[in-house]
């Protein structure tokens, strides 16, 4: 069939290949220019660069073998994801020698190893389980995180002597490894409930759900007369501003706050439209919805450019000091990764709407993915098992108590929760497909908040990442 | 009367051992938690903050329903302990039967059985002994040593892997038990405290969080402590060189840092802060004389120290304030912490038998110094005060317990997860039309589609065992087992 497929469109086939290939080697030569002219090749910076040209190469690969299902894109894409996986391992490695510690001390260094872990991973899965269309949803996340790292302060900085443990490495390497086989298995439960035959609107309902409580979140900073409070920037230092101690020096960028509040609605009124549907009986209810998407689409880039604009560089008052303080994108990598993930799945949401059964072609058999979630959970669940293990030996020989009940420490433990709660359902009272599915998204989202949410909203102890 | 006891007894068990009850207290957990993770907590936040953050009323609900500490509260322990109770009510209620299927494991299929068994296949054989033969010679290229099973009316073979498998999930949840008996331990015999040393000084008292002060059966001194700064001033290191003093003797002595603390008697005393106390330890200054002869000289000043200058000057320290402020005719410490500091000396000196005495302030504050005459002048080079290091001390006695049900929980993970307890059964029968057939079966207790594969594999390999023995003689087979 995608053969077939191939040979009715020879051209599109060979087009976006070539396209995206020329892309490639312009963006490179361009690159190199560049290089020529300050002389140094081998820099970190260059290196990322280069693998975010071979990731954003292979993005375009997936998402054009997500919508036109010709095979020879797979090939390609394979081909860039494994250069970028290549420039992307130098760097690590270049920052690990730099350093002199794995990098897992800052965010940034916590993105570069996610990216690699995300890119390693995607091709695992394409290989062994044959799960071709997983870098359509893959590989833009890996590069939102590149471009995530451009923005964030990127020099070595030394550790705190807390950070000085072997422990830290322990127990980030598994924390990193669970939660990318967290991932992994919400990515297939995902597409066990496509293969499935669950009615698209339930996926309209978890992209709306998803977007609402990404914007709920960025609201939480909504301020009086309608602005929202980002942290304030030292660009100088390239850190965030402290009023005192531990507390963040908010500035209030004015009027962003509405236009948030309008997002949100515009992200909510599918949910809602959804929800009509159902009272009413009344399936026109889910075409207006699926519009109401387009129009989310459309505002949540809007409010994405706004972000941009204005939090990239300026100077706003603050609440709680006088004067203005600057601020600056890399102060708020949450919410701008927020707003762009909402983007992205609603464009996810999109690509199903249209390409569905073509996607069901592609994807393994329903029984083959349930087994294979089932399977990721088995290998996620003792990894985290082992990571809150590390932890609390670690937290003992550093703060002198195995568990502190700090925010972090507490989601980790209700992660833990979640998963065990799916093993028991699964083993002993037979859970499979859906019901199980559902499970594992459910279980992700929890990792989700555990990683961003605790970070962003929650204070604690676990204040470097 | 009795009865009725025994049946109610008998419905909180039933209710206690259900996975639908651990489902709710694990759905009750979460929740709790969650919710002391966003509600402020009391002994980490400050009251003001507490008050700012909510009203009075609501306060107060929060404080009389614990939210404010959930994590100690009375309900959430008792929480913790039902959800250990019916981990233990639902292990009990299992175990039986595990066990009797571990203890006593079913080795010769009967007629049902191999009826019902999904996983199966019948090879035609021509005799007994050459089946069994075979299937043993493939069960060893799989790893696995078979069993022959004699019974009155059977002849059969078995073979297994991994069986303690099918106990490690009671391994698990015995490893669970362990991590909460050691956590309630701790919650009852356990205590944390703090501990403030400056060098040289040694001390048996420990202030506990809970403001009390606990008495140790030994005493820590501090020999010297230090903090190590990176270039841009971020701190890289603390250290502090420990002692403990048992008796009035010296016991153990030990160099701590940050992630690597000393540990005696059960106590464990980690490097939690450093700072000055705003004593000085010494001022080193650069005297110069203000008319006639010699040279500038660096001297080295304690408090209450005094140091000749000359046969007939001598200068003393009077007095150091680290943080001065002027107030009322006064010279005032503000704080304690060395960012504004002011030294007073008292320079004497003897001439044709008079004896004066002038105060000299660095930095000269008005009212007070009498710098200008001085027969010296000083330039404060460096300023080294006391430091002081911070030590947390903990007592957790239910620790090992803790540690030892982890290493127990990842043994236990592995045998649930990674191990798979499979077995096989071979037995000579006859087919439905009375031919000779070998019956191969075989289950597996988890990860099943990988099994059905190995099994294929098992069929084919008796299948190839038996091919060259069906083309030759019957004497060369027997000669062919003897050589085995």
């Amino acid at each position: 069939m995608a053969r077939a497929r191939a040979e009715q469109h020879p051209a599109t086939g060979t087009t976006l290949i070539v396209m995206v290939g020329l892309s490639i080697a312009f963006l490179l030569f361009i690159a190199f220019l560049n290089v020529v002219k300050t002389g140094s090749l081998l820099t970190e910076a260059n290196l990322l660069y280069a693998a975010l040209i071979f990731y954003a190469g292979a993005g375009a690969l997936y998402l054009g073998f997500g919508v036109t299902a010709t095979d020879s894109y797979i090939k390609f894409a394979s081909l860039a994801t494994w250069a970028g996986l290549l420039a992307n391992t130098a760097a690590v490695a270049h920052r690990w020698y730099e350093a002199g510690h794995p990098p897992f001390a800052s965010v940034y260094e916590m993105l570069l190893s996610f990216v690699w872990t995300l890119a390693a991973l995607t091709l695992v899965a394409e290989k062994l389980y044959g799960v071709k269309v997983i870098g359509t949803v893959t590989m833009p996340v890996a590069i939102v995180g590149v471009v995530l790292m451009q923005l964030l302060p990127s020099e070595v900085r030394p550790l705190v002597p807390a950070l000085q443990s072997t422990w830290l490495h322990v127990h980030v390497t598994l924390a990193m490894l669970a939660y990318a086989a967290c991932a992994l298995s919400f990515a297939l439960a995902m597409m066990f409930l496509i293969q499935d035959k669950v009615k698209t609107e339930l996926f309209l309902v978890g992209t709306s759900l998803f977007s609402v409580g990404i914007y709920a979140g960025v609201l939480t900073r909504f301020e009086k007369w309608g602005g929202l409070s980002v942290v304030a920037w030292d660009a100088e230092n390239k850190s965030e501003m402290f009023l005192s101690r531990g507390v963040r020096l908010l500035v209030t960028i004015p009027d962003l706050g509405w236009m948030m509040l309008l997002v949100f609605a515009a992200v909510a009124a599918p949910l809602v439209l959804y929800i009509l549907a159902r009272l009413r009986s009344d399936e026109s209810f889910i075409n207006v919805a699926n519009r109401a998407v387009f129009i989310g689409i459309l505002l949540q880039s809007l409010a994405l450019i706004f972000f941009l604009l204005r939090a990239r560089d300026g100077h706003y008052a603050s609440l709680d000091a006088e004067g203005l303080y600057p601020t600056s994108l890399a102060a708020s990598p949450f919410i701008l990764s927020g707003l762009i993930g909402g983007i992205f799945a609603s464009l996810l949401y999109l690509l199903l709407l249209w390409r569905r059964e073509d996607l069901e072609r592609l994807l393994p058999d329903a029984e083959a993915l349930d087994r294979i979630t089932y399977k990721t959970i088995c290998i996620a669940f003792p990894l985290l098992t082992l990571m809150i293990a590390a932890g609390a030996y670690w937290a003992n020989r550093a703060w002198g108590s195995y568990w502190n009940w700090d925010p972090k420490e507490t989601w980790a433990a209700i992660t833990w929760l979640v998963y065990a709660g799916y093993l028991h359902m699964r083993i002993t009272r037979g859970w499979r497909g859906r019901r199980a599915a559902y499970f594992a998204i459910l279980g992700f989202a929890v990792v989700m908040f555990t990683f961003f949410g605790v970070t962003y909203l929650l204070p604690g102890l676990h204040a470097y990442a | 009367m009795a009865l009725s006891l025994r049946s109610g007894y008998r419905k909180i068990w039933q209710t206690l051992s259900s996975i639908k009850t651990g489902v709710v207290l694990i759905i009750l957990v979460v929740i709790f938690s969650a919710a002391g993770t966003v509600i402020l907590q009391r002994p980490m936040t400050e009251p003001d903050d507490m008050q700012r953050a909510y009203s009075p009323q609501m306060l107060r609900i929060l404080d009389i329903t614990g939210l404010t500490d959930v994590f100690h509260a009375r309900w959430f322990v008792s929480l913790l302990v039902l959800v250990s109770l019916s981990i233990i009510a639902a292990s009990v209620q299992r175990f039986p039967n595990s066990w009797r299927y571990f203890a006593r494991p079913y080795k010769s299929p009967d007629e049902n059985f191999r009826r019902v068994l999904p996983t199966q296949a019948q090879i035609p054989i021509a005799d007994e002994e050459q089946g069994l033969g075979a299937a043993e010679h493939a069960l060893r290229h799989l790893g696995l040593r078979s069993e022959r099973i004699v019974r009155t009316r059977s002849f059969s073979l078995f073979a297994e892997r991994n069986r303690i498998s099918e106990m490690a999930v009671y391994i698990v949840h015995a490893s669970l038990l362990l991590i909460f008996l050691g956590g309630i331990v701790d919650a009852l015999y356990g205590w944390h405290g703090f501990l403030t040393l400056t060098p040289g000084s040694q001390s048996n008292e420990v202030a506990l969080r809970s403001g009390a002060v606990k008495s140790m059966p030994f005493a820590v001194r501090c020999d010297s402590t230090g903090e190590e700064t990176y270039t841009d001033g971020t701190p890289k290191r603390w250290w502090s060189k420990l002692a403990v003093v048992d008796q009035g003797r010296e016991v153990e002595r030990k160099e701590i840092v940050v992630n690597d603390p000393l540990v005696y008697a059960g106590l464990r005393f980690y490097q939690a802060s450093y700072g000055s106390t705003g004593k000085l330890d010494r001022l080193i200054l650069t005297a110069n004389p203000t008319s006639g002869t010699g040279g500038a000289r660096e001297i080295s000043l304690a408090l209450n120290q005094t140091v000749v200058l000359d046969a007939d000057t001598s200068v003393q320290l009077a007095e150091f304030i680290p943080d001065y402020v002027v107030q009322d005719g006064r010279v005032y410490a503000r704080s304690n912490d060395v960012v504004n500091p002011a030294a007073h000396l008292i320079v004497t000196s003897q001439k044709a038998g008079t004896k004066a005495s002038v105060n000299v302030w660095l930095p000269e504050i008005p009212g007070f110094a009498e710098n200008a005459s001085s027969p010296y002048t000083f330039q404060p080079r460096d300023l080294k005060t006391v430091n002081y290091t911070g030590l947390q001390v903990s007592h957790e006695p239910g620790q090992w317990a803790v540690w030892a049900g982890v290493i127990l929980m990842g043994i236990g993970l592995t045998c649930v997860f990674y191990m798979v307890h499979m077995r096989f059964w071979a037995i000579p029968t006859l087919d439905s039309r009375g031919h000779m057939v070998l019956w191969i079966g075989g289950t597996a207790n988890r990860n099943r589609d990988a099994f059905e594969q190995k099994f294929q594999k098992l069929v084919e390999e008796i299948k190839k065992e038996l091919k060259p023995q069906l083309v030759v003689s019957a004497p060369t087979q027997t000669a062919t087992f003897a050589g085995k």
